[in-house]
């Protein structure tokens, strides 16, 4: 019988807001339900969407009342989450508080809170940040700040865990690289859309043949979905689609998506004279996406930043041939036969964008089998379960040698100050340590906060001791074992 | 507390991770493994920059993996000996692979091997620092002396006409020197106007030095008007006559600026009575000020674009009488200007009456360091937004000192006198060190000798044997030459010194910076 154990996910960014991170945290929820675990997700109340709601599986969300100032991120007030926060994990008995998003106040706020209290702490980084801008040096001064005293972070690619380590000067034993995860179901190329089942995929044929083969003059369609900012590389978009169209003249865009660039790619479309041959969507829901990939043949994906590209691999797991940029995190998501990559230049992208073209057109791809092929790469199955190892790890569950090596649990450089799971201790004066070697006044700062929060801590436990919280009762378990049937069939 | 031990009972099933066979790997490093470091799979620092890194032996000694073999889904590439089953893969960093290493596995043959660590770091060198410190210094020593000639006057010790006699001369002087300077370095406005790169040059000439020209000659003019009486009936009528030319000329002459409408008529009610309206004249004059230094910042700190391709096509006829019209044109302004503040004196004299002295002084201390800490040292190759600021704020610092005086007299030659510090004299320090090294380290030495000199006397008694305590000032000019030497030197060694601080940090997390060849040509038609 593995342990089970009550996480709280903790985030700015929840449904009904769509995005990446959301879409993780509810993901990731659910399979951890499936495989036993009880889950619950603390965000902040959107419009129309307060107080405590049940989603599918039993996953319970409480949206709390919070000022919003930024894009859905919450004002940062160092303590003022404390009170309400500390009931809901009384009331749910909660073990485990992971946080996810970097900019995301609640998360913080609650990694610290939950250090106050006394319970495991686990962060997810989304995104990349650089180290030069002023807002970057903020951002990095807080993140350290929280994470001096958490017991893992978990990255979705090795470059955001590079990132990280560097940005809150993590020991790199103490972050996992786990990534994100596509549900196949919802991303198949049009050739499955008819043979498919709930039952887990047991009558498809292994290597369906192609369709049709690419003739030389058929058109081949290239998809772009994404949000039309600077940093997502409409530019280089811009740039590039006239002169794609005019080397390669049996080919079309489909572009979807909003934003303010999309004024650049309006006017270049009237330059150019291309009604016809780009076709502007407009921004899509998330459930469209599949319906909009379906209709190309090549996904282009000209991003300049990016921690780990979910949409590539949703494109790949619809039979697109995908050419992107090799920034950030995307050359490792995708092996080489899927992808072509260019650098973010203009001419290279227009070369790499002629050659997916060609190799289509001369039948060199099987982009029938990439369906299949992803998904045996990424499945939040096997995030559910790597996510389960960091919890196991933390808590103790299975040894410190096993969860970080052998020689590093041996070593005497661990002290309590940097401490590991069992090791990590909550005393004050440990954590205090911890902070303490955030910077000269940082550092002395940020132990003035742990202090405080410390007594609110202390205030609360006697205004409202916790023998008078109600305990909350249960959504009923999953039993660990059904879950093989469901998901491995 | 809630219970962490509560999750400390339960054992771990062998079954539980039997679904990916890799995750059960437990060691990231064989045990037998030690390097030199007290903790081989920790990264340290120095591996961030450092290319060897500690030997790594091969992870087939120790691992007890069977993770490869059992691997459920091998995906089908051309390449297949990537995917070769050893017993133990070369960890990849890959996110597609299913990994025979635990997820916090770190690699430290592959972790953070694209960081760059300050990679467009120009070290400084000790006297090419010092050298371009002489600009900071030189600015410093013109705000100096422009305080020391405050207080001179203000403590009565220095006839104000006589100093602003010879700071009039002076800029006059300069104006000659720069005047010839300009018509030695800039033959094709008589020579080869056609050639277009050469004519856009002199344009841009042109432009930047036509407001000193201006009020050079202003201050030219005021040598030669000082006999004047300071009527100031007359001269208000005067200056209310002749302002809308004044600022007719002046946009005349910069043809990018609009003009300034209300001056004329706000001097006109104010000329008459009233305390409240006692402001106005002073904002007009300020504004009308401030307009032309901000002009001189404007067009000094280069934006040759606009005024380039205005003068362009002009040029030929600077060509042949450019030259002659511009003088007589900045000569005319000049004068005025002069007229403009010589009316705007009385108003100015009693503008901030009703303000204590020490509430001026803080101001005009604050005003004067924003003068010097926004000021633009770079010589006018680099735009720089925050220049016009500089100069605005010493002009309102010279316009609030001018008002603690008490005679319309005094008033007078200290404002011109800081048009003439402030506005006319950065131009001519930064064109002499464009010109000749040498100037300008003459210049910074009188400069230096100049501020010593004066601060020594202002503070040496007034009248310890005579009126003129050289002896103060002889020891003031000696302590500044020290005190600026050790100031540069010091100050040069320790910005070397803070260089080992620099720690700039570049990796793949950054956002590329996209390369686009036809920029938006749609954008410039």
């Amino acid at each position: 019988m593995p342990p089970t154990y009550n996480i709280a996910m903790v985030s700015d960014f929840f449904y009904p807001q769509p995005g990446g991170v959301e879409s993780h945290i509810y993901q990731l929820s659910t399979k951890l339900i499936d495989r036993g675990h009880k889950v619950i997700v603390i965000t902040h109340a959107y419009e129309g969407r307060t107080g405590v709601r049940y989603l599918t599986n039993g996953l319970k969300v409480y949206h709390v009342p919070f000022l919003v100032i930024f894009r859905s991120a919450t004002l940062p007030t160092v303590f003022s989450f404390f009170p309400i926060f500390r009931n809901i994990v009384l009331r749910e008995r909660i073990n485990i508080v992971h946080g996810h998003a970097s900019l995301s106040n609640f998360c913080h706020e609650a990694i610290l809170h939950a250090r106050t209290m006394g319970l495991r702490t686990v962060f997810t980084d989304h995104s990349l940040f650089g180290f030069a801008d002023a807002a970057s040096i903020l951002t990095n001064k807080l993140l350290k700040f929280t994470l001096s005293d958490v017991d893992h972070v978990v990255c979705v690619s090795h470059t955001c865990k590079e990132n990280t380590v560097l940005r809150a000067s993590l020991d790199p034993l103490m972050v996992s690289v786990i990534p994100n995860a596509v549900v196949a179901e919802n991303f198949k190329p049009l050739s499955h859309s008819t043979g498919t089942s709930s039952s887990g995929g047991n009558n498809y044929i292994p290597n369906p043949p192609p369709p049709r083969p690419l003739g030389p003059h058929d058109i081949i369609t290239i998809v772009v979905i994404s949000r039309l900012f600077y940093n997502k590389g409409t530019d280089l978009l811009t740039a590039a689609i006239p002169r794609i169209l005019e080397n390669h003249p049996n080919t079309r865009f489909i572009i979807a998506g909003s934003g303010p660039k999309a004024i650049d790619l309006e006017q270049m479309i009237e330059q150019n004279v291309l009604q016809d041959r780009v076709e502007m969507l407009g921004s899509i829901r998330h459930e469209e996406v599949r319906d909009v990939m379906v209709r190309g043949q090549i996904y282009l994906h000209p991003s300049l930043t990016e921690a780990f590209g979910t949409v590539i691999v949703e494109a790949a797991s619809c039979g697109l041939y995908v050419v992107c940029t090799q920034v950030g995190g995307i050359p490792e998501v995708l092996p080489s036969h899927m992808t072509v990559f260019a650098k973010p230049e203009e001419d290279d992208l227009v070369a790499a964008t002629g050659k997916a073209i060609a190799a289509l057109r001369a039948n060199k791809v099987r982009t029938e089998l990439f369906h299949e092929q992803v998904k045996s790469m990424y499945s939040w199955e096997n995030v559910a379960i790597r996510t389960e190892r960091v919890y196991n790890g933390i808590s103790g569950a299975i040894s410190e040698a096993e969860f970080y090596g052998y020689d590093a649990a041996n070593a005497p450089s661990w002290s309590a100050t940097r401490g590991r799971s069992g090791v990590q201790s909550f005393a004050l004066i440990d954590r205090l340590k911890r902070y303490y070697g955030c910077g000269i006044w940082a550092g002395k700062l940020f132990c003035l906060c742990v202090i405080v929060d410390y007594l609110i801590f202390l205030f609360l436990e006697l205004w409202w001791p916790r023998e008078q919280i109600d305990i909350c009762p249960d959504w009923p378990r999953k039993k660990p074992g059904e879950r093989k049937d469901s998901t491995f069939g | 507390m809630a219970p962490p031990s509560g999750l400390h009972q339960s054992a771990i099933a062998s079954d539980f991770e039997t679904p990916f066979p890799a995750l059960v790997r437990s060691s990231t490093v064989p045990a037998s493994l030690k390097s030199h470091r007290a903790d081989p799979s920790h990264l340290a620092p120095e591996d961030a920059y450092t290319p060897i890194s500690p030997p790594r032996q091969p992870f087939d000694a120790g691992g007890n993996g069977s993770g490869t073999d059992s691997h459920p889904r091998r995906i089908r590439r051309k390449d297949t000996s990537r995917s070769t089953s050893r017993r133990r893969k070369r960890f990849q960093k890959l996110l597609w692979v299913k990994q025979s290493y635990p997820d916090n596995y770190t690699d430290q043959t592959t972790f953070l091997e694209n960081l760059q660590l300050n990679p467009r770091v120009q070290p400084y060198d000790f006297w090419p620092l010092v050298a371009d410190s002489t600009v900071i210094l030189q600015h410093v020593c013109s705000v100096v002396i422009f305080i020391v000639c405050f207080v001179g006057i203000y403590q009565e010790r220095v006839n104000p006409i006589s100093m602003v006699g010879w700071g009039s001369f002076a800029t006059f002087i300069g104006w000659l020197v720069w005047d010839y300077w300009v018509t030695q370095e800039d033959p094709s406005g008589d020579g080869d106007g056609g050639d277009k790169s050469r004519s856009v040059r002199g344009g841009r000439i042109y432009r930047e030095y036509r407001p000193p020209r201006r009020q050079d000659s202003s201050s030219g003019g005021n040598s030669q008007a000082l006999g004047l009486p300071n009527n100031i009936s007359t001269a208000s009528i005067s200056s209310a006559s002749n302002l809308p030319s004044a600022a007719s000329s002046v946009t005349n002459l910069v043809q990018d600026q609009p003009p300034p409408p209300p001056p004329c008529s706000n001097s006109n009610t104010a000329s008459n009575k009233n305390s409240t309206t006692l402001l106005m004249p002073g904002h007009s004059y300020s504004r009308s000020v401030s307009s032309i230094h901000s002009v001189t910042s404007q067009t000094s700190a280069n934006s040759p674009t606009s005024t380039t391709r205005l003068l362009g096509p002009d040029d030929e006829e600077y060509a042949t009488n450019g030259r002659a019209y511009l003088r007589v044109s900045t000569i005319k302004s000049a004068i005025l200007i002069y007229f403009t503040l010589l009316g705007l004196s009385p108003i100015l004299k009693s503008l901030t009456r009703s303000t204590s002295s020490d509430s001026i002084w803080a101001m005009s201390f604050w005003l004067l360091a924003i003068n010097i800490f926004f000021f633009d040292y770079s010589g006018g190759n680099r735009k720089m937004p925050v220049a016009s600021l500089s100069t605005n704020a010493a002009l309102m610092a010279s316009t609030v000192l001018a008002s603690r005086l008490p005679s319309t007299g005094q008033v007078f030659s200290l404002t011109l006198f800081s048009i003439e510090v402030f506005g006319l004299f950065p131009v001519f320090r930064q064109y002499a060190r464009r010109r000749s090294w040498r100037y300008h380290v003459t210049l910074t030495l009188l400069l230096v000798l100049g501020a010593g000199g004066g601060v020594g006397m202002i503070l040496g008694d007034v009248d310890e044997n005579g009126w003129w305590p050289w002896k103060k000032g002889l020891i003031g000019a000696v302590v500044a030459c020290v005190i600026s030497a050790f100031a540069m030197g010091g100050c040069s060694w320790w910005l070397i010194g803070l260089q080992k601080y620099k720690n700039e940090i570049y990796g793949p997390w950054d956002p590329a910076r996209p390369v686009i060849i036809n920029r938006r040509h749609w954008d410039d038609d």
